[in-house]
C-alpha cells in the first residue's frame, strides 16, 4: 500500500490526477493480454495462477478481458507476441520478459500505439514500460548480511546461484559477494550454478560435497535450495539442532523446516518436510507480482497515475517471524502468517510469498487453482 | 523434346527436386491467410513491417544451419554465435557511421571465425561434427559471458533503423531486403562450383572426392559460411532488439532445426536449401500468430504447437510413395492375399536347413583380444582417458577424491541419470535418429508417478511399473510416427516433448503436488552395503545394456539398421519394428529417469528433465558412438557419461565464474574427442 498511495498522493496533489476515460469501464472489458515466458517451471504456473484469480476476481472480471499466452524461452518468439497482441488490438500487455534488453524495440513500437506494457518479477529497460518487482540487489544483500550475523563474521561458506547471465542473478549474486568482501573471516569455498531449481541444487550439492564435506561448511547463501540442502543434512545424519545456517528462497518447504521443532497444528508433515527448527532466513521474489500487475495496468487504463517502477517490498521470513497458516485466506496472511500447511501444499518447492497487502483478490486459492478470494 | 515423348511434361522432375519448398510455401500461405481472416482489419505495412521482423534472425540462423545440414553435418553453436555477436555490437559499438559499419563487419567476421574453427575440426580433423560444435557452443557462451555477464549495452539507433525499420517507408520494411540480400547471396553460391561440392559432399563424401571435388576444402568453407550467416543473424538480432542480452541466442537452437526440417531439407545432406528455411522459419513464428487468434490456452499451446508442426511436416511428406501409403498398399495386399488363402504363413513348410560344408580342422590362427577388437577399443578408449585425467585433476585441486570412496558413491549416483539415458539416446542415435522427447518425458512420468504414489510405498509398488510401462508406450508411439508417417525422428520427437508438456501441465494443474515414497528416497540417497543402492543397480544396468545391444538378436537389429535401414530389410530384418522397438526403449529409459530423479529430490517438480538433453546427446557421442548411427559401443558411452559428470563435478567445487567453466568444459570436451577423429580419408 504504502508506495503506491504515496504516490498517488503526490499525484493528486500535483493535479495529474485527471479521469480519462469515466464511461468505458461500465460500457466495455478492457482487452488486456498476459505474455509469459515459459510455463514450464513452477514459479511460472503459480504467478498465471494468480494473474487468472485476479482476472477472475469481483472486482475485475467486468472489466477485463484477459487472454494468456506463452511465448516459450525464445526472445525472438516473444517480440513475435506482443507484436501480434498489438494487432489484436491490446489495450494492455502484462508480460513476463524473458530478456530485460531484448523487448525494448518491440516495447516502444507499442508504447507509441497506446498500448500499456507492464512487466512483472523481471524488468524491461525501455523507460515507457512499467515494471512491478522487488529490488534484486536488496534480495542479494539483505540475506548475506544476516548469514554474515549469524556466523559472526567468520567461517566457510558454499554459494549456490541463479541462472549465469541474466540480470536478477548477476546483481543478487553480486550484492551478497560486496557483502561477504566486507569481512576477511568469511571464505566462499564453492560457488555453485542452481538454475533456480530445487532439483538441480541437489545436484549441484551432491557435487561439491565430494570435494567439500560438511564439516568444511559453515553455512550457505543460496538462490533457491535451503529445503535441499536440510534435507541432505538430514540424510548426512546431522541432527536438527545443529543444522547449519543457509540464508534462501521462500519456498514453502524451506519455511516449514524453520519452524521450531514440535511446532504446534502442522498437519501432513514427512519426512523432511517437517519443522526442524533450521536456523534460516526466506526471501523471495513473490509470485503475486503479475496480479499486481494486472490490477495497476487497469489503473493506467482507467486513466489514474502510476509510477513507472513499483518496488515491491522485499518478503523476509526468519525464525522468529515465520508463522503457519490454517486455511491461507487473504484475511489470515494480513495477521501475518507465511507458511502454509503440508497437507495442503505437498510440493514442498512450492513458492509460499503469495501475500501483498495491494492484492486481498488472491489468496491460496489463488495460487494453487486460479479461484479469487470470496 | 525426348523427355516430352515418353508422355512428362518437362518441368515434372525439377518440380519434383523442390517438393519440399514448394509444400512449406503452401502451408505458410495456408496459415498467412488463416491468420490475416481471423484477424481483424486489413494487412498493412505496419504488420508487414513486424511479421518480416520477426522471423528474419530465426531466418538467417536457418539459412547458416541449412548449409552445414547440407554437407551433412550438425551445428550446435548456432545460437551461441548469435548471442556472442549481439554482445559484442552491445558493449563496442560507437554511434559514427564509421563504428556501425566496422561492427556490421565486426560481427560477420566473427561468425566467419567461430564457423572456420567449427569447420577445422570437422572438415581437417575429421571429427564428428556435433560433438565439435557442441565444444563450440560452450566455448562462445563462455566468451559471451566474459564480454558481457549480463543483459545491457545498446546499439546504434542508426543500426537499428538500418536494418530493422524502413528501407522505403511505407512501402519496403528493411528486414525483407536483408532476407532478399540473403537469398541472393545463397543462389549465387548454390550455382557455383562450391555450391554444387556442397551438395555432392553431403549426398556421398567419398563419391565427391572420387569426382575430383576438394572435399575437405569444401566442408570448411560451408561451415564458414554458415558462420557468415550466423554473424548476420546476430547483426539482425542486435538491431532488432537495440541491446545486448548474453542468452538471447541458445533458445533458438531447436526451432533452428525445426525451421530447416519444415523448409523441406533432409537431415542427413545433399538435398533441400536455404530458401525453403526461410520459409520454415516464418511457419514457425506465424504459429504465434495463430496461437493467439485462436486463445489457444496456455497450457495446450506446447500440444498445438507440436501438432502444427506435426501436420505442416506431415503434408509435405504426403505422395503415393509416402511410407504411410506403402503401409496401406501392405495392409491391403495382406488381407487380399489371406482371402485368397495365398499368405506365405498359409503354407506350411520345413525350415531352410542348407548343409554347410565341414570347417578345415587346420588350427585357427590365434588373434590377439586386441587386435580383434581394436577398432570398437579406439572408440571407447578416449572416453576413459579422458576421465582419468580429470580424476588426477581432482585429486590435483582437492587432494581428497582418490582415497575417497563417498566421492566414487556420489559421482555415480550422479552418472545414474545419464547412464540409463545413454542407452535410450544411444540406441536411438545408432539407428540413425535422435530423441528430442527426453526432457518432457522425464518430467511427465516422475510428475504423473510421484503424483500418484503421493508418499506411500504400496502405491510405488504399481505406479513405478505403470509409469516405466506408459513410458515404453509413449516411446513407442514415437517410433510409430517415425515408421509409418514417415516422420524425420527429430521432428517426430520434438512434437512428442511439446505434447507431454502439456499433458504434465495439464496433469498437475501447473503445480506438481506428488512427492516419492520412502523406498524411493532410500533407494538414491540410502546405503546398502557401503554405497547408495542405485549404484548396484547402476552396475547390473550397464550388464543389461551391453547384453542387450551386442548380445540379441534386437541388438543386432540396431546395428543393421543403422548402417544402412536398406540392407538390413533385405537381410529380413524387421526395419520398423526395430525402430518402434528402439523409440520404446528410449521412452522406458527416459520414464526411469523420471522415476529416479523424483526419489533423489524427493518430489518432482516442472522442468526437471530440461537440462538432460544435450548431455544425453553429447556423452553418447563422446563414447565414440558415430551421430549417423551403426557404431558405438556401451562402454564408451559410460566413458563419456563418467567423463561428463566427473569434470562439471571438478568445475562446481571450485569458485570460477561460470564463463570461465564453460570454456573449460567445451575445451576438455574438444580435447577428450580428438583421438576420436576419422581415420579414413
Amino acid at each position: 500500500m504504502r508506495w503506491i498511495s504515496t504516490a498517488f498522493v503526490a499525484a493528486m496533489s500535483l493535479g495529474l490526477f485527471a479521469a480519462q476515460h469515466p464511461a468505458q469501464a461500465a460500457q466495455q472489458k478492457y482487452k488486456i493480454f498476459l505474455s509469459m515466458s515459459y510455463i514450464g517451471n513452477d514459479w511460472q504456473a503459480e504467478a498465471a495462477n494468480m494473474v487468472k484469480a485476479m482476472a477472475a476476481s469481483k472486482d475485475y472480471r467486468d472489466k477485463v478481458d484477459l487472454k494468456v499466452q506463452v511465448a516459450g524461452p525464445n526472445a525472438t518468439r516473444q517480440i513475435q507476441q506482443i507484436n501480434a497482441m498489438v494487432q489484436q488490438g491490446a489495450q494492455a500487455i502484462v508480460v513476463y520478459p524473458i530478456s530485460p534488453t531484448a523487448l525494448n524495440e518491440v516495447v516502444r513500437n507499442a508504447c507509441a500505439r497506446h498500448v500499456v506494457i507492464i512487466a512483472y518479477d523481471a524488468e524491461i529497460t525501455e523507460p515507457c514500460a512499467y515494471n512491478v518487482h522487488i529490488d534484486q540487489l536488496e534480495a542479494g544483500r539483505v540475506p548475506a548480511e544476516w548469514l554474515v550475523k549469524k556466523l559472526d563474521g567468520k567461517g566457510n561458506i558454499v554459494v549456490i546461484t541463479g541462472v549465469p547471465g541474466t540480470s536478477v542473478d548477476t546483481q543478487r549474486t553480486a550484492a551478497a559477494k560486496a557483502v561477504f568482501a566486507k569481512y576477511p573471516g568469511i571464505h566462499i569455498i564453492s560457488e555453485g550454478v542452481g538454475m533456480w531449481s530445487q532439483a538441480v541444487a541437489r545436484t549441484v550439492l551432491t557435487k561439491i560435497l565430494t570435494t567439500h564435506p560438511w564439516n568444511e561448511i559453515s553455512g550457505f547463501w543460496v538462490q533457491v535450495g535451503c529445503y535441499t540442502i536440510a534435507s541432505m543434512e538430514k540424510e548426512a545424519g546431522i541432527p536438527d539442532n545443529q543444522l547449519k545456517p543457509c540464508a534462501g528462497e521462500g519456498s514453502n518447504g524451506h519455511r516449514i523446516q524453520m519452524l521450531a521443532i514440535g511446532a504446534p497444528g502442522v498437519e501432513g508433515a514427512h519426512a523432511t518436510y517437517r519443522p526442524m527448527g533450521e536456523p534460516s532466513i526466506s526471501y523471495a521474489s513473490p509470485p503475486y507480482s503479475g496480479a499486481l500487475a494486472l490490477k495497476l495496468a487497469v489503473d493506467v487504463l482507467e486513466g489514474q497515475q502510476v509510477p513507472k517502477f513499483t518496488k515491491l517490498p522485499l518478503p523476509i521470513v526468519t525464525n522468529e517471524t515465520v508463522k503457519l497458516c490454517k486455511e491461507g485466506t487473504w484475511q489470515e496472511m494480513e495477521q501475518g502468517c507465511n507458511v502454509f500447511q503440508p497437507a495442503i501444499i505437498s510440493n514442498p518447492g512450492w513458492f509460499a510469498s503469495i501475500y501483498s497487502a495491494e492484492t486481498p483478490e488472491t489468496g491460496l486459492q489463488a495460487a494453487l487453482n486460479g479461484k479469487p478470494e470470496q | 523434346m525426348a523427355v516430352a515423348a515418353r508422355g512428362r511434361a518437362p518441368w515434372r522432375p525439377r518440380l519434383g527436386r523442390h517438393r519440399g519448398l514448394i509444400v512449406a510455401c503452401i502451408v505458410f500461405l495456408v496459415l498467412f491467410f488463416a491468420v490475416d481472416f481471423i484477424t481483424p482489419g486489413a494487412f498493412s505495412y505496419f504488420e508487414l513491417h513486424f511479421m518480416s521482423a520477426g522471423g528474419a534472425t530465426l531466418a538467417l540462423a536457418a539459412m547458416g544451419q541449412t548449409i552445414v545440414i547440407l554437407t551433412g553435418g550438425f551445428d550446435l553453436s548456432t545460437g551461441a554465435v548469435i548471442s556472442l555477436v549481439n554482445v559484442v555490437l552491445a558493449t563496442s559499438m560507437g554511434t559514427s557511421a564509421f563504428s556501425q559499419v566496422a561492427f556490421f563487419w565486426a560481427a560477420i567476421l566473427i561468425g566467419a571465425l567461430a564457423g572456420a574453427f567449427n569447420g577445422f575440426f570437422v572438415a581437417f580433423v575429421r571429427m564428428q561434427s556435433i560433438v565439435v560444435t557442441l565444444a563450440t557452443m560452450f566455448i562462445v557462451q563462455g566468451l559471451t559471458l566474459l564480454v558481457l555477464e549480463k543483459p545491457g549495452g545498446t546499439i546504434a539507433p542508426g543500426f537499428t533503423a538500418f536494418f530493422s525499420g524502413d528501407a522505403i517507408p511505407h512501402l519496403l520494411p528493411a528486414p525483407v531486403v536483408v532476407l532478399v540480400v540473403a537469398a541472393v547471396v545463397w543462389l549465387l553460391v548454390k550455382n557455383s562450383r562450391f555450391g554444387v561440392g556442397i551438395y555432392a559432399v553431403g549426398s556421398d563424401e567419398e563419391a565427391a572426392f572420387a569426382a575430383g571435388i576438394r572435399a575437405r576444402a569444401v566442408k570448411f568453407w560451408a561451415y564458414v559460411l554458415s558462420g557468415i550467416f550466423y554473424g548476420a543473424a546476430g547483426a539482425f538480432i542486435s538491431a532488432q532488439t537495440g541491446s545486448g542480452d548474453p542468452l538471447v541466442g541458445q533458445p533458438m537452437l531447436l526451432e533452428v532445426f525445426v525451421a530447416v526440417v519444415l523448409g523441406g531439407t533432409l537431415l542427413g545432406g545433399g538435398r533441400g536449401g536455404c530458401i525453403g528455411s526461410i520459409v520454415g522459419s516464418y511457419i514457425l513464428m506465424i504459429i504465434v500468430n495463430i496461437l493467439l487468434v485462436l486463445n489457444v490456452s496456455a497450457y495446450f499451446s506446447s500440444v498445438a504447437e507440436g501438432g502444427i508442426l506435426l501436420l505442416a511436416v506431415l503434408a509435405a511428406s504426403l505422395n503415393r510413395r509416402s511410407p504411410i501409403a506403402f503401409y496401406i498398399r501392405l495392409a491391403r495386399d495382406k488381407l487380399a492375399a489371406r482371402a485368397r488363402g495365398a499368405l506365405a504363413s498359409a503354407h506350411p513348410s520345413h525350415g531352410a536347413a542348407p548343409q554347410l560344408p565341414t570347417p578345415p580342422a587346420s588350427q585357427p590362427v590365434a588373434v590377439s583380444w586386441f587386435a580383434r577388437h581394436r577398432e570398437g577399443l579406439g572408440m571407447i578408449v578416449p572416453a576413459y582417458v579422458g576421465f582419468v585425467i580429470v580424476l588426477l585433476a581432482s585429486q590435483a585441486v582437492f587432494g581428497n577424491t582418490l582415497t575417497n570412496p563417498g566421492y566414487f558413491d556420489s559421482l555415480l549416483v550422479l552418472s545414474s541419470f545419464l547412464a540409463i539415458l545413454a542407452l535410450g539416446q544411444g540406441a536411438a542415435i545408432l539407428t540413425g535418429g535422435l530423441d528430442l522427447s527426453v526432457p518432457w518425458m522425464i518430467g511427465f512420468i516422475g510428475i504423473l508417478t510421484a503424483g500418484l504414489i503421493h508418499g506411500s510405498d504400496a502405491v510405488a509398488l504399481w505406479a513405478v511399473p505403470l509409469g516405466l510401462v506408459l513410458g515404453a508406450a509413449l516411446g513407442a508411439v514415437n517410433g510409430l510416427g517415425i515408421v509409418l508417417l514417415g516422420l524425420p525422428p527429430i521432428v517426430m520427437t520434438l512434437a512428442m516433448n511439446g505434447i507431454l508438456q502439456g499433458a504434465a501441465l495439464l496433469y498437475c494443474n501447473g503445480t506438481p503436488s506428488g512427492f516419492a515414497s520412502s523406498a524411493q528416497r532410500w533407494f538414491m540417497t540410502g546405503h546398502f552395503a557401503g554405497p547408495r543402492p542405485v549404484v548396484w543397480f547402476l552396475a547390473a544396468f550397464v550388464i543389461f545394456s551391453v547384453v542387450l545391444l551386442n548380445r540379441t538378436v534386437f541388438g543386432r537389429r540396431i546395428y543393421a539398421v543403422g548402417n544402412s535401414p536398406l540392407v538390413a530389410r533385405l537381410s529380413a530384418v524387421g526395419v520398423g519394428g526395430t525402430l518402434i522397438g528402439v523409440y520404446a526403449l528410449s521412452g522406458f529409459c527416459s520414464a526411469l529417469v523420471g522415476i529416479l530423479l523424483s526419489g533423489f529430490s524427493g518430489q518432482a517438480s516442472l522442468g526437471m528433465g530440461d537440462d538432460y538433453l544435450l548431455p544425453s546427446i553429447a556423452v553418447v557421442v563422446v563414447g565414440g558412438t558415430l551421430i549417423t548411427g551403426g557404431r558405438g559401443h556401451y562402454i564408451g558411452m559410460l566413458g563419456g557419461v563418467l567423463l561428463l559428470t566427473a569434470l562439471s563435478t571438478l568445475l562446481e567445487g571450485t569458485t570460477l565464474p561460470s564463463a570461465t567453466r564453460d570454456i573449460i568444459f567445451g575445451l576438455v570436451l574438444l580435447g577428450a574427442v580428438l583421438a576420436l577423429r576419422e581415420k579414413r580419408a
